[in-house]
């Protein structure tokens, strides 16, 4: 088989594998729904309690108009709170990995700092810095930070140390053997550690918006309609957050399948290999 | 002699199962005799609205009545009707506000009584600050985003003569420190809560402005009500005579002794975090406003929910107007 006829078959592979996780989600969806129509079935819930699948899609579709920029609101504040947690993690891993006292004075806070309840600080936050996205950017990255941060760290520290060795036997500068060999090493535990942050970030919005809302907020809105005994909406904006939470989770899926071609691939990208097959002279070539 | 053990044995439990019954029924109405109820109030944790319920509970009055009243706190401000409505709690404590949007939504709940008989909603100031009503242009104002506030804003842009786009509102968890820190210019609250809580945090000053009432333009309803659930009222209207009858006669105890009143409730409630000296102010602010013109307490009437309705659609807080019968009924409420 030559490079271009594998590269073929694990392409032909990786659509099946996508192919099969929509199906398997799309049937879990349907599970679910299914699931609460029973649960209301056998248990006749007022509606005001438990509404129905029905009631709640209708109580989306009717409100998307509202709920539709203040959804992209969230989203917003998850996406610049979780590049700010993110890359405050990873930066912190790195000197972590690199100076061993920093590593030891900094990791009982790092700690510390998950043992304070975010309610708490929310408040204190609006106060300090006023009504603006930045409380909530904070809160968001307060909880992305930390998993980013101690897999990454964890990736570094288990590291082949003979690779290390090795590389510094071949005489390898810091910053191509931290490039090459470290950073790869580390990457796949940093994924991990993003997808941990990012099934979290949505709810440091939510509670950054029920601390700071100067302007309207998926969280006002949600909370308007519970006040208002609208159980069928808050419902909905409920599965609407599930749904920005879930799409940030299939983002940093997918950007782990980027970074990390070895992973899903037998060799590596060879660009000017698509589309020639085995009797292409320049790969008989090779 | 063990024959001999035997009939005195027998002989003694003859004499004293009759002695028992007897005894039992002479004994005071034990808490297995009385009717069980419970009580869901508005808040998460106890504050000084709760003493004339505490009161009655404390005081002996639920027990008189035949009463064993227990009382809940929801985990937030809107899980008080969701318990009313699912048989968690048979009575609470609920804003007249809630009170409409749950009707509207179809939740089958009835309001019994007033707790309050006027409106003491208002905006504040911080200390040493004063803002008249006609500078509110541009000023930035919090809300707690609940429905009666929701309700109220409108009429008072409407006479402050401003539009909604022309003031920022903004929402938080807690209004005092933001006020005190200068973050916003008007907070809003009602007197009986804001001003304890200004005095409290801020070493016993009192607001720049209190604008309430008619400065405000805002309808003079009360704030808080009690309410039941439709089918409670329909099997347990003795029960809730006797609960409203009780709680009244608490009421007027506390009115008539606010400082016992107050430390009854700190005794009660030592974690509640409030101080005695937060509790006996803002009792002391709560008394003016249970009684009606007349005098009365609990008292409902048509025109009270009439004129909420009419301003929470005219703000489209509600989409259908709700006839004030659907809301409530003064057939509970004690002879004396």
């Amino acid at each position: 088989m030559t490079a271009g006829e594998g590269n073929e078959l694990s392409r032909q592979r990786r659509w099946r594998r996508v192919g099969a996780l929509v199906l398997w989600s799309v049937t879990s969806l349907v599970v679910f729904i299914a699931a609460w129509q029973a649960v209301i079935a056998i248990f006749h819930p007022a509606p005001y309690v438990i509404p129905t699948p029905h009631d709640t899609y209708f109580a989306v579709t009717q409100n998307w108009s509202s709920i539709w920029p203040l959804a992209v609101g969230t989203f917003r504040e998850t996406l610049y709170g979780f590049a700010a947690g993110a890359a405050l993690g990873f930066f912190l891993a790195v000197a972590m990995y690199k100076v061993r006292i920093f590593r030891s004075l900094s990791y009982p806070f790092i700690i510390a700092s998950q043992a304070i309840p975010i309610i708490a600080i929310a408040p204190i936050l609006v106060l300090v810095i006023g009504f603006n996205i930045y409380p909530t950017i904070i809160i968001v990255a307060w909880i992305v930070f930390f998993p980013v941060t101690i897999n990454t760290l964890d990736g570094f520290l288990n590291l082949d140390a003979d690779l290390l060795n090795l590389t510094r036997v071949l005489g390898a500068r810091r910053w191509r053997r931290f490039w090459f060999v470290e950073l790869p090493g580390a990457v796949t535990p940093l994924f991990s550690g993003l997808k941990i942050g990012a099934a979290y970030a949505v709810t440091g919005a939510i509670i950054g918006e029920q601390a700071d809302s100067s302007g309207s907020s998926l969280f006002q809105y949600q909370f308007a309609a519970n006040n208002s005994s609208r159980t069928d909406l808050v419902y909905g904006l409920t599965i609407v957050m599930m749904a920005i939470g879930l799409l940030w989770f299939v983002l940093i899926v997918g950007l782990d399948h980027l970074a990390t071609p070895w992973k899903h691939r037998p060799t590596s990208r060879r660009w000017r290999d698509r589309g020639k097959t085995a009797s292409t002279p320049s790969l008989q070539n090779e | 002699m063990n024959r001999r053990f035997s009939k005195v044995v027998l002989a003694a439990s003859l004499v004293a199962a009759p002695l028992a019954v007897i005894a039992n029924d002479a004994a005071p109405a034990s808490a297995t005799s009385l009717h069980a109820m419970t009580f869901a109030y508005d808040w998460p944790v106890p504050d000084m609205e709760l003493i004339p319920v505490l009161v009655a509970k404390e005081n002996g009055y639920f027990t008189k009545a035949g009463l064993n009243v227990s009382i809940k706190f929801p985990p937030n401000t809107s899980t008080t009707i969701k318990m009313l409505s699912t048989g968690s709690a048979d009575v609470g404590l609920v804003t007249t506000a809630d009170m409409v949007s749950a009707v509207v939504a179809k939740v089958p709940l009835k309001s019994i009584a007033n707790y309050s008989m006027s409106n003491n909603w208002g905006l504040f100031t911080k200390p040493g600050t004063t803002i008249p009503l006609s500078q509110l242009k541009g000023k930035t104002i919090f809300s707690y985003d609940d429905n009666w506030t929701n309700t109220m804003l409108p009429f008072v842009l409407k006479k402050a003569g401003v539009t909604a786009q022309q003031v920022h509102v903004v929402s938080a968890s807690n209004d005092v420190p933001l006020l005190l820190n200068g973050r916003v210019n008007f907070s809003t609250n009602t007197t009986n809560y804001e001003i304890p809580g200004i005095e409290a945090a801020d070493k016993g000053k009192q607001p720049g402005e209190v604008l309430t009432g008619s400065a405000l333009g805002v309808p003079n309803i009360p704030i808080w009500d009690y309410a039941t659930s439709t089918s409670f009222a329909g099997k347990n209207g003795t029960y809730l005579k006797a609960f409203l009858s009780a709680v009244k006669q608490a009421t007027k105890w506390a009115v008539a002794n606010p400082t016992a009143a107050a430390t009854l409730f700190d005794k009660a409630y030592p974690a509640s975090g409030y101080t005695n000296a937060y509790n006996l102010s803002a009792w002391k602010l709560t008394v003016p406003l249970l009684t009606n013109a007349k005098g009365q307490y609990f008292v409902e009437s048509d025109t009270q929910w009439s004129q909420l309705t009419s301003a929470m659609k005219a703000v489209k807080e509600i989409a259908t107007v709700p006839t004030p019968s659907s809301i409530y009924t003064n057939a509970f409420q004690p002879t004396s």
